[in-house]
């Protein structure tokens, strides 16, 4: 990782591309993209839809590989990674927050977050405990046995979030997570990313259409045609 | 909370749909075990039959006839401690033609005599012989008609035609279930004097007691030998290989009921696994949640084939719980009582409970293979962008 300014880069993207096969014609979503990004930093990704900010996310997370070019996330270099490999970086160093949140509706809140735990060697005692802990920490402390039906769409977020930090991973990577809420909702999902950001030192890279949410970031990075804007 | 744990609450969210499933899969189980206890009662009846008792029939079917003489004959030879000697008679109740039960004209002494496992008491015993239209009737058979001791009855002949009176002297029951308790036994010399003089003096079968049950091959062989030389031949076999002989007329539908019973369960597996395959095509935004935050295949394949289970499981205990009482309280009670020769024990056996068990769990499993597989291959971008 390279240093600047005290902080080493956490991501890096060397002459990524990325094309997808839609039939016989080629689509190139990213084109020969480099990008850093410093660990600790809170940058949002933007552009109009079809710019390629989503691909990147799932590229930075380790969801899919690059066609070509170097990306390096973690001090893991994912392009040449097999799906095994990735799965295992995910779970140690990616934490989601999704637009929809994607909670299991069997489970309560608590199991909802309890649940990438089951991939590691904790005792149960000790997974219960961690996730009590990431639960007050969004502040759904009181809500722990509630099912995901019996919690607004702002709760269901925090609870996305509580899941995405219990592993205590390095990056939270975050896709238009306040796309389905209302403003002050999304506020306080803002405000959460922030403290994570500032506090727990977390690396956050989030997707987004609204300004508002890009303006909590400390970078903002605009794509075009699969390319960053200047 | 445990992968397996999750799976289980997996399959209650579509009440409804799971319930069926479990219906599908617990009366595949109860029919399952049904056609399977009827195919081993039917060929184990020959087990439970008497080890000292063998049959002589014509030697080219049973429904040709042999000389009554033979059986005196056979009376006269060594090892042969008791003859009797029987003929279908094919009687139905005019009332209920379609009711089923055995009609069979017989020597009563002797028949007592062949058959220590027939019971009656003694009065009645003395009564039915005394009596040449006197007839003794099984105690099943007695209280489903709701005949009793001393009613007079009528019957029609199938074989025998017109309508034949008897009186009820008494009323049987077995000390073992291969002899089946709704049997009208009456006196062959009944129909014998009612015969024209040509199909006089005729016996459908003869059954002998021996003294050496080890000695019931070499007995069989030498009262073949006997006859072999005269106008009509005989075919000798032990009590159990007559049975089976009965049997081999009825492979076909032991096959069918094979064949049917294997169909069944293939279909249940088929709803199963429709049944399951929705489910993952319902919940492959959820797959892709789980593959992102670092599960791999082989866990969702296990959420799958959890799932497809923990049905199998339920199905199938709901299955065994209704099989015992249906099949022991209910239809085996029926026919050990009514159709005792060919199935003198119709009860749930623990191998075939266990059999029934094992095929609803595994075939419940194996049709979740491929839904299993589809999810476990799903790619994670393709999945989460399921979700919107």
């Amino acid at each position: 990782m390279s240093e600047n300014n005290g902080k080493s880069d956490i991501i890096s993207l060397s002459k990524v591309g990325k094309s997808f096969w839609r039939g016989k014609e080629r689509l190139d979503v990213l084109k020969d993209l480099d990008l850093t990004m410093k660990e600790g930093s809170f940058e949002a990704l933007m552009g109009p839809s079809g710019s390629g900010k989503s691909t990147l996310l799932n590229l930075i997370a380790g969801l899919d590989v690059p066609t070509s070019g170097s990306l390096k996330v973690a001090g893991s270099e994912l392009s040449q990674m097999s799906e095994g490999d990735r799965a295992g970086f995910r779970a140690a160093n990616i934490g989601f927050v999704f637009q929809t949140y994607n909670l299991m509706p069997v489970l309560t809140a608590i199991e909802n977050v309890e649940l990438p735990l089951l991939l590691t060697n904790l005792p149960a005692a000790d997974r219960r405990k961690r996730a009590e802990t990431a639960l007050k920490l969004v502040g759904l402390g009181e809500r722990m046995g509630h099912y995901p039906r019996q919690l607004s769409g702002g709760q269901e977020q925090r609870v996305t979030i509580a899941r995405a930090i219990v592993t205590d991973p390095k990056i939270i990577v975050a896709d238009e997570p306040t796309g389905d809420l209302d403003r002050e909702s999304a506020n306080d999902i803002l405000n959460l990313l922030g403290r994570l950001n500032t506090e727990l030192g977390k690396t956050i890279v989030m997707v987004t259409h609204d300004p508002a949410a890009a303006e909590r970031a400390t970078i903002c990075h605009r794509l075009d045609k699969g390319a960053l804007a200047l | 909370m445990t992968l397996f744990g999750i799976a289980a609450r997996n399959i209650g969210r579509n009440k409804l749909r799971t319930t069926l499933t479990v219906a599908v899969v617990a009366i595949s189980t109860l029919f399952f075990i049904m056609l399977r206890t009827v195919v081993w009662s039917w060929t184990s009846a020959s087990e439970f039959a008497a080890k000292d008792r063998i049959a002589t029939r014509h030697k080219v079917s049973f429904v040709m006839q042999l000389p009554k003489r033979y059986a005196e004959e056979i009376a006269q030879m060594p090892g042969v401690t008791a003859v009797c000697y029987a003929n279908w008679f094919g009687g139905k109740d005019p009332k209920d033609e379609n009711d089923f039960f055995a009609t069979i004209a017989t020597d009563p002494a002797s028949l007592l005599k062949v058959y220590p496992e027939i019971k009656t008491s003694e009065a009645q015993k003395q009564a039915w012989i005394a009596d040449r239209r006197g007839a003794l009737i099984g105690d099943s058979l007695a209280k489903k008609k709701g005949w009793k001791v001393g009613d007079k009855i009528t019957l029609a002949g199938s074989i025998f035609p017109g309508n034949w009176d008897f009186n009820i002297s008494g009323i049987y029951t077995t000390t073992t279930t291969n002899v089946d308790r709704a049997t009208v036994w009456f006196h062959w010399d009944y129909l014998n004097e009612s015969l024209p003089e040509r199909s006089k003096d005729k016996v459908g079968w003869i059954v002998s007691n021996i003294s050496d049950p080890g000695a019931s091959g070499r007995i069989s062989k030498e009262v073949d030998a006997k006859f072999d030389e005269r106008d009509l031949q005989t075919i000798t076999m032990s009590e159990a290989a007559l049975n089976q002989s009965f049997l081999g007329m009825f492979s076909a539908i032991l096959k069918a009921i094979d064949l049917v019973s294997v169909v069944m369960i293939a279909i249940m597996g088929l709803i199963v696994g429709n049944t399951i395959a929705m489910g993952v095509r319902e919940r492959t935004n959820e797959y892709g949640v789980l593959r992102a935050i670092g599960f791999l295949p082989k866990h969702v394949a296990q959420f799958v084939l959890g799932e497809a289970l923990v049905i199998g499981i339920v199905g199938g205990v709901v299955g065994l719980a209704l099989g015992y009482p249906f099949v022991n309280l209910g239809v085996g009670r029926f026919l050990e009582e009514n159709m005792g020769q060919m199935f003198p024990q119709f009860r749930v056996q623990p191998q075939i409970a266990v059999m029934a068990f094992g095929l609803a769990l595994g075939l419940a499993v194996v049709s979740a293979i491929l839904p299993a597989r589809k999810a476990a291959s799903l790619q994670v971008v393709e999945s989460l962008r399921r979700v919107g």
